[in-house]
């Protein structure tokens, strides 16, 4: 396909804005905004760049003085980078966001039914819809919860779903599920207030839904898992503490929240009950929104050379005296392996068809996919199945040989270990190219988060948007040079 | 209130305070400097150094002490742990681990002066004189404590807080009278009589100089100084001062009533401010300055240890 060329008068950002061959969010056609992008295209295509640069430094400096911050240790005494925002939203109109909620819910229901019926009768594996091998393969399984009876029957209170729009159907897939302990939220309700900041104008004219109900949402779920009563409930958030990279997340949610934000050592486990200690004593901790991976969430049940959860937790929790949200063992259901069974899960506890799209997935361990993804390897890209954030994956078409060659004895060794998918050609946002000083077509994916309280799915409009800030790249994770963007859902048609 | 937490709080008052009280003294020790530049004996940089509890890591790193390696040192040096820069950073630390605690302005206006402080270069400072860098960090503190009183609420997490300052000033206060007061007794060569020049910059580094002035009609006089920043019961940095906060804070955690205590962190409060309130500065004199400050000195390290036992450390029986 021919890149087609916008030319706009004047001076503007969008001077000699390339939609090339990718579906772009906001141009349906060189040049014509989609109806649900007009007002902001229309904003932004007004402002010289010296203006916008202006905006961009505000809200930078906003950023920097909330100390969302990262931390980068090359140059000997650690310097503190930005996550790059990108000041032009991402919007989706509320027809299409009704679409992807009524998907998401459905999937956060029949991943919820699947943990419980792992962890309990398995039906499933019984009546062999889902190889038990690749069950107890999975490294995030823990035989520790079979049998244990969890608060209301929830195993993942908190995910977040990856989406991502395929530019040849214009439709949006799932293309991971984060079932144990999703970040970003934050990001989200943090760029939404630093963009009514600097761009105060853009909401005008339109209604956004907001996204600030989080954290008031969040709570209210974990007070119903309290094993005393809602009334009396201490609900704490346990952090790996401020080394860890989501450090600013977990004390932002905490504060919003208005709940204890603690660490391993600030625990205590006597008699099977958790403690905090106070400065007036002993207190006891009734919920524990927790963010340590279950690997180190307890030295005596999981790895004993943990120094960052508590020691006997695990046992005041079977004994039913504090609640965990996530419970233990859910990262069974965002292994990626398992990913490729999820809609034959959602069929057999629901018996629905999927609403959102999977991406087609080849699994190692199977010997007619195997054979297919090591002829197709420069083709594909390849993920380790327990991983997350970008970590472990070979990008079939940017590697050189010697990667491929790496990956191909890496799978060989370890199929069970390995998946593959065709690579999927994200769609694009303008997004601004600090280089040209104008706009260029950035690759996006979408992380909506979903809360489930054993009734009800609530999702937060819209999400995280990440973006790809390097040109042509398709990997949006922060640690490979992503950014994001503030993601609108627009009430109304457009 | 998580022990962990009032720890770090108490920690975060500390850290501000030493920050201003080194801003102050070495600011004002500079300016006296200047105007004492045609003397004969010129001004002597250990006893600042010894203040600041770092005379042993100066020598070591920079050998012969003089105007540009003192403030580089006190100011900037990252190897000197009570360095003005690393103070504020250690301040931003502990407040970074309980930001879900403080409120969003506090956080946003230290990691404001963090920020803008470590936008200062050393060499040009060095070069330039310290009253610009030292007038940000003492009005940084300034700002900080507004913002914190009037964003914060005043539950035990701030009464922690306001504890860290108050024994940190008490304790800086009490160094600066001493350190004062034995060069008064060895006065540099040995020549010219020790000149009231020294007692006023002390007087102005704890912003006291015009107050001293309404208070006594006199010209600087030692004892009247000395008075001054020890016995006074209503200026904001004499000991006495600092230890009625410290004793109004620790009742207010704990509910005491006046006349009780609760822990030894309150005993000691109140046994160290009978004193301060019944003592004149004449006989503290004829007993000795040196020892009573060295005595109060000792006792405020116990208050904090007793603080840390009541409140942070104590033992857990499980």
């Amino acid at each position: 396909m021919n890149a087609a060329l916008i030319c706009l008068a004047g001076q503007g950002l969008f001077d000699g804005y390339e939609a090339g061959p990718f579906y772009d969010e906001m141009f349906g056609f060189p040049g014509r905004p989609r109806s649900h992008y007009a007002r902001v295209f229309g904003r932004f295509n007004n402002m010289a760049p010296s203006q916008f640069a202006e905006r961009r430094k505000l809200a930078d400096l906003s950023f920097l003085l909330q100390g969302i911050t990262f931390t980068v240790y090359n140059d000997g005494r650690g310097t503190e980078r930005l996550f790059p925002f990108d000041l032009v939203p991402r919007i989706l109109p509320q027809s299409e966001w009704a679409h992807i909620e009524r998907g998401l819910t459905q999937r956060v229901v029949a991943l919820n039914l699947f943990l419980q019926d792992l962890y309990g009768n398995q039906l499933i594996l019984k009546d062999r819809k889902i190889p038990a091998s690749l069950i107890y393969s999975c490294r995030h399984f823990r035989r520790e919860m079979i049998g244990l009876a969890v608060p209301h029957g929830i195993y993942t209170h908190i995910c977040g779903i990856d989406l991502v729009r395929d530019s040849a159907s214009g439709e949006f897939f799932v293309l991971e599920d984060n079932v144990r302990t999703p970040i970003g939220i934050s990001y989200v309700l943090e760029n939404r207030l630093v963009m009514t900041r600097t761009f105060p104008e853009a909401f005008q004219e339109q209604e956004v839904l907001p996204v600030n109900s989080y954290p008031s949402e969040l709570s209210r779920i974990l007070r119903t898992l309290s094993p005393r009563g809602e009334a009396e409930a201490q609900i704490v958030l346990l952090t790996p503490g401020i080394h860890n990279s989501a450090y600013f997340e977990h004390s932002f949610l905490a504060q919003q929240m208005g709940i204890e934000l603690v660490e391993g050592r600030d625990l205590i486990v006597d008699g099977v009950v958790v403690y905090m200690k106070t400065i007036n004593g002993l207190k006891r901790v009734d919920v524990i929104y927790r963010r340590v991976d279950d690997d180190f969430l307890d030295s005596l049940c999981f790895r004993s050379d943990s120094a960052l959860g508590v020691p006997g937790l695990m046992g005041a929790y079977r004994a039913g005296n504090v609640a965990l949200a996530n419970t233990p063992g859910t990262g069974v259901a965002d292994d990626k392996a398992v990913y490729a069974y999820v809609p034959t899960l959602i069929r057999y506890y629901l018996n629905e068809d999927p609403i959102l799209r999977t991406v087609e997935t080849y699994l190692c361990d199977r010997r007619d996919h195997l054979s297919h993804v090591l002829a197709h390897l420069p083709e594909l890209v390849v993920k380790s199945v327990g991983e997350s954030g970008g970590y472990g994956m070979l990008m079939g078409p940017s590697a050189d040989r010697s990667q491929i060659e790496a990956f191909r004895e890496r799978i060989l060794a370890e199929p069970r270990n390995y998946i593959a998918q065709p690579i999927v050609p994200l769609s694009q946002v303008p997004s601004y190219d600090a280089g040209s000083e104008r706009m260029a077509g950035r690759h996006v994916d979408l992380r909506p988060y979903c809360l489930f309280d054993g009734q009800r799915v609530s999702i937060v409009p819209g999400g995280l948007t990440r973006v790809a800030l390097q040109e042509g790249s398709l990997v949006v994770n922060s640690s490979q040079g992503g950014g994001s963007k503030d993601t609108w859902v627009l009430r109304g048609e457009c | 209130m998580l022990s962990r937490i009032a720890d770090s709080l108490f920690w975060l008052g500390r850290y501000i305070e030493r920050a201003e009280d080194t801003a102050r003294i070495l600011d004002v020790t500079f300016h006296t400097a200047l105007e004492q530049a045609q003397q004969p004996f010129g001004l002597r940089w250990d006893p600042i150094l010894s203040m600041a509890g770092e005379a042993a890591l100066f020598r070591q790193h920079y050998g012969e002490p003089n105007a540009h390696n003192v403030f580089e040192f006190l100011a900037f040096d990252p190897n000197n742990p009570s360095s003005i820069m690393q103070c504020v950073t250690k301040a931003r630390e502990n407040a970074r681990t309980i930001r879900d605690r403080i409120s969003r302005e506090m956080w946003e206006d230290l990691n404001g002066l963090y920020f803008t402080l470590g936008n200062f270069n050393p060499q040009e400072e060095t070069a330039a004189g310290p009253h610009r860098f030292c007038g940000r960090v003492i009005f940084g503190s300034h700002r900080f404590h507004g913002v914190t009183d009037a964003t914060l609420p005043h539950d035990e997490g701030w009464q922690f807080l306001r504890i860290g300052s108050a024994l940190e000033r008490a304790e800086m206060t009490a160094r600066l009278v001493d350190m004062q007061y034995r060069s008064l007794l060895e006065p540099a060569s040995g020549v010219g009589p020790p000149d009231s020049h020294q007692w006023m910059a002390v007087l102005k580094s704890v912003g006291a100089y015009e107050a001293y002035h309404r208070q006594y009609h006199s010209p600087i006089e030692p004892e009247r100084v000395a008075e001054m920043l020890i016995l006074h019961p209503l200026h904001p940095r004499s000991i006495r001062f600092s230890m009625t906060e410290t004793q109004s804070a620790l009742r207010a955690i704990s509910n005491t009533g006046p006349g009780f205590y609760a822990n030894e962190a309150e005993r000691l409060t109140g046994k160290v401010l009978e004193r301060l309130r019944y003592d004149r500065i004449d006989d503290i004199f004829r007993s000795g300055l040196h020892g009573y400050l060295n005595d109060l000195i000792h006792n405020f390290n116990g208050i904090g240890e007793a603080i840390a036992r009541a409140y942070f450390y104590y033992e857990v029986v499980a």
